[in-house]
């Protein structure tokens, strides 16, 4: 793998981040998915593990304050990275996470493809399924976190919103989550490490660089520009150290284990599960 | 012509003065009535005497229901949870003892008569039974006057003993919540069905689009490797005729 030329697609912020969103996705999942499953003996024990109910819940809302505070660095990381003087160009050009026109026409040629009616879409950096992605998770964060707050402190909610609102905040919270797990653990795990040439794992969000050659299949606008712009000299980039990979590979392997049991207990136990 | 226009121009500034007027008229004043046909005032009186339905002027838009009135004149509530209104009229719901007559009552549990009532999270996460909240015998239907679990004092009697401060407001909150799939839940608690139903189509849609789109995608890109790997064996039968067949690469 490191004798191939490798260039880079994510800086160590979006790794990072990215990171930071696995491991505590995860302990919200299995916290939450213990306390709402609580009536049944899988979830008394998952939530034993967490040392009982109110440790669960503990958890459950300190990781929850702390994606809060993540999402908000986040934020600012973005902010900064845009270019305010030429904001309409930074915004809307094909390095940039916004939906766009092309993703629309891609959509089209994707399914068009499918049904093997003409060529595959050609992609730039990003394709729409990455972005869709993306913005499922900034606009399921925020959504989480406004039903979460009220209902982690329900007396002070009941001062600025009729008490009856926390009913409707709980089945938002429980329905988004759900979405989010299923959504995380079916579609993206598929697209991660099923897809061919994926398998066994995506490495790029890990390592941070992608192969060249396989890039050019796969986004050849991109590489195109790149070489346009004569910017591809300048990306390509050492592989990852072996110890690294290791060190990835059992991370990430371990939070795809815990993924697909949640996914499971979900299909298991989906008689228990009240989302109002 | 002339006047035609400047009669338009007249109907137009008329009604945009009358809407104008009607935005910015301020609200009739209740306080000039002395028969109640007022809803705030009804609702107050209600709400500090406890006596309900003594007049035979209903409430009109409003919910029967007692809410904070700060909270709801402050924050207006675009589908008020309205409890019950789908649901006959409970005698049981009135009286002091709601099991007076109920044959075999001391001997069964609540939860095997009152099944639905024992699916909630305070019951099944919380770890509470029936009685901290309903108290003793005999067991008061929640519209009893005297009830503790009365609207008018729920929230100081029964909620606060665990949620210190609790106000009106937070007694609002159904610890008994509806099924929200439930069509009689549309007209009792409009909000919570609707968000159902917006919840549900939207998990059910990104989970079939994007669930098909992987499918048929992977499904493909395997077929296709599958195609790849098979090539190379009618070329080793006969090398010399077909240099490479032509795949089309995409179809
Ligand atoms: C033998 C069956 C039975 C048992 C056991 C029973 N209930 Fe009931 N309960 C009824 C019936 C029937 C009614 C009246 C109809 C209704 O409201 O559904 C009622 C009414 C009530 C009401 C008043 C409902 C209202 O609308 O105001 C409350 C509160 C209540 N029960 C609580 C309890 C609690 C708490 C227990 C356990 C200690 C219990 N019940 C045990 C049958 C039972
Ligand atoms: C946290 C306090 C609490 C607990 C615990 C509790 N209830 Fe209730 N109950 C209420 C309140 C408040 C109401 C008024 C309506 C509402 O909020 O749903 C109510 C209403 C009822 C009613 C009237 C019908 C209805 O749904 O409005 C019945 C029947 C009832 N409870 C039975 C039970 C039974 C059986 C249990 C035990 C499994 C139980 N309750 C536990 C607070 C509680
Ligand atoms: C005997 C103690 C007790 C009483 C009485 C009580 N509660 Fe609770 N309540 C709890 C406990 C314990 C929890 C935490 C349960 C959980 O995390 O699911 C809780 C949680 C809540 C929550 C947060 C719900 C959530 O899903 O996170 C609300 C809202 C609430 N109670 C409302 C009420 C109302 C309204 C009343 C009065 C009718 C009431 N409670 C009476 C013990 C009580």
């Amino acid at each position: 793998m490191n004798d191939q030329v490798r260039i880079v697609r994510f800086n160590i912020f979006d790794r990072v981040f990215h990171v930071f969103i696995m491991v505590t996705f995860l302990i919200q999942a299995v916290t939450g998915m213990g306390r709402l499953l609580y009536a049944t003996s899988w979830g008394k024990f998952v939530v034993n593990l967490f040392g009982g109910y109110g440790g669960a819940t503990t958890v459950h809302n300190t990781v929850g304050i702390l994606m809060i505070i993540g999402f908000v660095i986040h934020i600012a990381y973005v902010l900064a990275k845009v270019e305010w003087k030429s904001w309409r160009k930074s915004l809307f050009d094909a390095d940039s996470l916004v939906p766009q026109r092309a993703d629309v026409v891609h959509l089209g040629q994707k399914v068009r493809w499918f049904f093997g009616m003409g060529p595959p879409p050609a992609f730039d950096r990003w394709t729409y399924w990455e972005k869709f992605d993306y913005w499922a998770v900034f606009w399921g964060l925020p959504l989480l976190a406004i039903t979460g707050l009220p209902l982690m402190y329900p007396l002070a909610a009941s001062r600025i919103m009729p008490g009856w609102v926390l009913n409707v905040l709980v089945l938002f919270h429980r329905a988004e989550a759900l979405l989010a797990m299923l959504y995380i653990f079916i579609i993206h795990f598929t697209i991660g490490h099923l897809r061919r040439g994926m398998f066994p794992m995506n490495e790029c969000m890990f390592a941070g660089s992608v192969e060249l050659e396989k890039e050019r299949e796969e986004k050849p606008l991109w590489i195109a520009r790149l070489e346009e712009e004569g910017r591809l000299e300048e990306a390509i980039v050492p592989g990852p150290p072996y110890w690294y990979r290791v060190m990835y590979f059992i991370f990430g392997y371990t939070a795809l284990i815990v993924g697909l049991y949640l996914l499971l207990t979900i299909i298991i136990y989906r008689n228990y599960i009240e989302w109002h | 012509m002339h006047l035609r226009r400047l009669l338009r121009k007249a109907v137009l500034q008329a009604a945009l003065g009358l809407l104008g007027a009607l935005v910015l008229w301020p609200p009739a004043a209740p306080a000039q009535e002395e028969v109640t046909s007022s809803i705030r005032r009804y609702r107050e009186r209600e709400l500090s005497t406890g006596y309900y339905e003594e007049y035979e002027v209903k409430p009109r838009r409003v919910r029967p229901f007692v809410g904070a009135p700060e909270v709801v004149r402050r924050y207006p509530s675009v589908t008020p949870y309205r409890p019950r209104a789908a649901v006959e009229p409970n005698v049981r719901s009135r009286m002091e003892d709601s099991h007076a007559g109920i044959q075999f009552y001391e001997l069964r549990r609540c939860e095997e008569c009152h099944v639905e009532e024992a699916k909630h999270s305070h019951t099944t996460r919380g770890n509470l039974t029936c009685r901290q909240c309903h108290g003793g015998e005999p067991i008061a239907g929640i519209n009893y006057y005297y009830s503790p679990l009365n609207p008018i004092r729920r929230h100081a009697y029964v909620c606060s003993k665990c949620h210190e401060g609790a106000n009106i407001s937070f007694a609002t909150y159904l610890v008994h919540e509806p099924k929200a799939g439930d069509p009689a839940t549309r007209k009792t608690f409009a909000s919570l069905y609707y968000s159902n139903w917006f919840m549900y189509l939207l998990i059910v849609g990104t989970l079939a689009f994007f669930g098909l789109h992987t499918l048929i995608w992977v499904g493909k890109e395997s077929y296709h490797a599958m195609r790849e790997k098979m090539k190379p064996e009618p070329q080793a039968k006969s090398p010399p005729e077909k240099p490479e067949p032509e795949e089309p690469e995409n179809e």
